[in-house]
């Protein structure tokens, strides 16, 4: 493994994106311009080829240990004690440089004293398949996504700035996943944290943007400080941060020793509540970053960003940060039933809520954000269900077939002058041909219509969570439909029927297929095609006025498909509809994440731990065969949704208006998000800004009561001005002399 | 009548000091008070002198050397801008400047 090329230059792949970064934020300005994508093409490029080269070269030596006899040779090995040693079958530690040595003895010129447990962190990756999984999806997608957004950036001011944070994402990214301790991965964490913030507020002149931003980093931050403390209490109660050690001086990472019983049962009761709590602090910080329910509120806000940003942070690599924290520490987190459970029951709440919520929004991008964090919530499912394997490949999938999406929505965004009100547009197939048909791949992904990528993943952590608990695979079953249900009817409404056009964007379809024709035509022809039929939500579409600031210079009548953009997007729907044979029927992905340290240790610990029904299968460690039970069930309730769908919004779209009416309160309820900002707003954001006024009012009499201190020499100097200064020559020497005569009387008399 | 002794200069050094300081403090005549400064500094010079001679050394008397080239070139300014303000205000009494004070 060491000796992989891609090993020895694997800080390229960090660092390529940084450093076009640099060159796109410091020369983009002024000499790059409109060509400052190149140097993160570029980067992200390289970064991606070597990301696949690691990947190739580890599926070889994967080859290999497959020929062996592999029923459950991982597990023998870590019982055999190659663990300790940071031996794994199918990982490797590569360390760049010290980063952190705390009080090191050695430095220190103090003799190594007994407990050598100083602080110490070294600059270097972990490879491992999960490590590697994540560097190809987000560097792939990230490439694509860069490609993508010349096209749809081309023309906004700071177009520089936003290829800049892109290629500094990546980089942050990359860390995230590849380091090789919990400390570079919280550098990572925080680094697309900033990335985030700087991207959701690239608009930063609207103030809606700017408000989003601060929400999402507020929101993270309090996530943030969960996962800070969870990192302090590990590196106390075992002495290291590293995953699996590796390098020489901890040759023992805390995960090993979590997963050592011997360990864990020399621990003092106080030790022992701690490293019951780390996997608690370390979720908080999860449900921040992935947007799980109590602190999901900032996702659905960060679509002000613009959209391929929206593709690639918000819905295929950095929300699923935390579900690759949880399982790659899944050691911590299996010994701990309670832990467990949370995770899953937050993940289940949080998949079926946001999936309400999806059905009545009408803005594109929202109904793709609050799925997002629909989708999140059964990856928490999960890895809560002791299921990592179908985690990682629901995160797969859902990053092709997210990115898609977001991607689709991007364009039909762009052709629509920025419009995005579902019911101001229909029947779009007929102006966007190609963005419709991977609009459609990707719906059908997302709503795990049979034999498409979605399929297999959300069946498999459906199945996981039957097996676990039957009432939690019932819940993400109901949840399933609803999310088909939405997905297509915002299909349905958007590129079936009738063709409505935005008024904003009338012009340039004036003649149906030909927007290079002359343009200045009356919108008429466009009006002619808003037929009746089309129903009472898109009846409103004429007159409306549109707020959205997102103008992408339709004056020069382009495409509105440009090979810049429709090229990714075809790449990622034939990923979105391909993905799901990764590990169906033959269980590929699962026997490679099998090989990693984390999941054979996480199942080590679960099964020590005597955990209920934990299964070998859903740790990659076992050949798992398909249950196709669950697959027609999928099946069933996902063509149901859609069925319902049609029905609702492409059949008779006066319907759902009526049902809408029929139902009053609670479409309202649902439509309003359930009012959980206004709560959030009542019971938080408005308690804290009184504190905050209250503060300031205390402040205030601090302030006057230091001035008026202030006041009291001030007043002395103009009474003394007043009765001594007044301008008599003769009073001067008087005053003098009598200074004189005092001081002298005090000389020589004292 | 008894030899000169050192206390007689001092007295007669003091006397000078005090009658110029009084006159300094009482006259509002420019050129006056400034006659009165100049006595207080002769009252001082006689002192010296008289230390000097009384210590047997000569840095008392050099000390007034100093003295008086200072004061004359002093003098010439001081009389400069006495000459100066006059003019300005046709008067020679120093309450005449009392917006100097600022």
């Amino acid at each position: 493994m060491d000796h992989l090329f891609a090993v020895q230059y694997s800080i390229l792949i960090p660092l390529l994106p940084l450093i076009a970064a640099c060159v796109s934020g410091f020369f983009g300005a002024r000499y790059l311009r409109e060509r400052s994508h190149w140097p993160i093409w570029i980067g992200v490029g390289a970064s991606a080829i070597l990301s696949f080269i690691l990947l190739f070269g580890m599926l070889g030596h994967h080859n290999e240990a497959q020929l062996l006899p592999n029923a459950s040779d991982a597990t023998a090995h870590a019982e055999a004690g190659d663990a300790a040693d940071g031996h794994w079958a199918l990982s490797t530690t590569k360390v760049w440089y010290e980063w952190i040595g705390a009080g090191d003895p050695a430095k220190m010129g103090i003799a190594a004293p007994d407990t050598p447990s100083y602080f110490r962190a070294y600059a270097g990756a972990f490879f491992d398949p999960l490590s590697v999984m994540m560097l190809c999806i987000v560097t792939g997608i990230g490439f694509l996504i860069t490609v993508f957004s010349k096209g749809y950036m081309a023309g906004e001011e700071g177009y520089f700035r936003f290829f800049a944070f892109l290629g500094l994402f990546i980089f942050a990214m990359t860390i995230l996943v590849m380091g090789e301790n919990l400390v570079m991965l919280y550098l990572g964490w925080e680094g697309v944290g900033l990335c985030s913030y700087l991207l959701i507020g690239y608009y930063y002149n609207r103030p809606s943007a700017a408000a989003a931003a601060k929400k999402a980093f507020i929101v993270n931050r309090i996530g943030d400080f969960g996962f800070g403390i969870g990192i302090m209490l590990t590196f106390l109660i075992f002495g290291t941060v590293s995953y699996f050690g590796g390098d020489p001086t901890h040759p023992v990472g805390f995960l090993t020793k979590a997963a050592s019983a011997d360990f864990i049962s020399h621990l003092q009761p106080w030790q022992y509540k701690c490293v019951q709590w780390i996997p608690f602090c370390l979720m908080l910080g999860a449900f921040g970053k992935s947007a799980q329910f109590p602190l999901y509120v900032w996702l659905p806000d960060a679509m002000e960003g613009p959209t391929p940003v929206s593709a690639l942070i918000h819905a295929a690599t950095m929300v699923t940060a935390g579900v690759y924290m949880i399982a790659r520490c899944s050691a911590l987190f299996y010994g701990n039933a309670a832990a467990t459970q949370t995770v899953a029951a937050i993940g289940c709440a949080t998949a079926l809520f946001a999936a309400i919520i999806a059905m009545r929004q009408f803005d594109l991008k929202k109904v793709f954000a609050y799925s997002t964090v629909s989708q999140l919530g059964y990856m928490f499912v999960a890895v809560g269900v002791l299921a990592p394997v179908a985690g990682a490949f629901h995160l797969l999938t859902h990053a092709f077939f997210k990115a898609l999406l977001f991607l689709a929505s991007g364009v039909v965004m762009h052709a629509m002058a920025g419009e995005l009100d579902m019911r101001k547009m229909s029947g779009l197939k007929r102006v966007l041909p190609i963005t419709h048909w991977c609009m459609l791949l990707g719906c059908a992904a997302l709503s795990g219509f049979p034999f498409v990528s979605g399929f297999f993943s959300k069946d498999e952590i459906v199945g996981a969570a039957m097996h676990r608990l039957p009432a939690l695979g019932i819940l993400l079953l109901i949840t399933s439909g609803l999310t088909a249900y939405y997905t297509f009817r915002l299909y349905f409404r958007v590129f079936q029927g009738p063709l409505v056009v935005p008024d904003e964007a009338a012009p340039a379809f004036a003649h149906g297929h030909e927007p290079h024709e002359d343009a200045t035509a009356s919108d008429s022809a466009v009006k002619t095609d808003t037929s009746p039929a089309s129903g009472v939500d898109v009846g409103q579409t004429t007159h409306a006025p549109a707020h959205h600031a997102d103008d992408h210079g339709h004056d020069e009548h382009h495409s509105h498909e440009p090979p810049s953009m429709i090229i990714p997007l075809i790449v990622l729907a034939i990923g979105a509809v391909i993905a799901g044979y990764i590990n169906w029927p033959s269980n590929t992905l699962g026997r490679f994440l099998g090989q990693s340290p984390s999941y054979i240790l996480g199942n080590q610990v679960a099964v020590a731990a005597g955990l209920p029904k934990v299964d070998a299968e859903n740790f990659g460690l076992e050949p798992s065969h398909v249950e196709w039970g669950g697959l027609v069930m999928g099946g069933i309730v996902s063509i149901l949704g859609i069925g319902i769908a049609w029905i609702l919004h492409l059949r008779d779209r006066g319907l759902a208006a009526k049902l809408a009416q029929r139902l009053g309160p609670i479409a309202g309820l649902v439509e309003n998000k359930f009012y959980v900002d206004e709560i959030y707003h009542a019971l938080l954001v408005v308690p804290l800004w009184m504190i905050g006024k209250a503060t300031d009012v205390i402040d205030w009499l601090v302030d006057q009561t230091v001035d008026l201190v202030g006041l009291a020499p001030r007043a002395a100097g103009v009474s003394l001005k007043r009765t001594i200064q007044r301008g008599y020559l003769q009073g001067y020497a008087t005053a003098m002399l009598f200074g004189i005569t005092v001081i002298l009387l005090i000389l020589f008399l004292w | 009548m008894p030899d000169l002794q050192l206390q007689h200069y001092l007295a007669v050094g003091a006397i000078m000091f005090v009658i110029g300081m009084i006159g300094f403090m009482t006259r509002r005549n420019l050129i006056v008070m400034f006659l009165c400064t100049e006595l207080m500094f002769q009252g001082v010079a006689i002192n010296l002198i008289a230390f000097g001679r009384y210590h047997n050394n000569y840095a008392g008397q050099a000390f007034v050397i100093f003295v008086l080239v200072i004061a004359a070139a002093e003098a010439s300014l001081a009389l400069g801008l006495v000459v100066l303000l006059f003019r300005q205000k046709n008067t020679l009494d120093a309450d005449a400047w009392r917006e100097l004070k600022g």
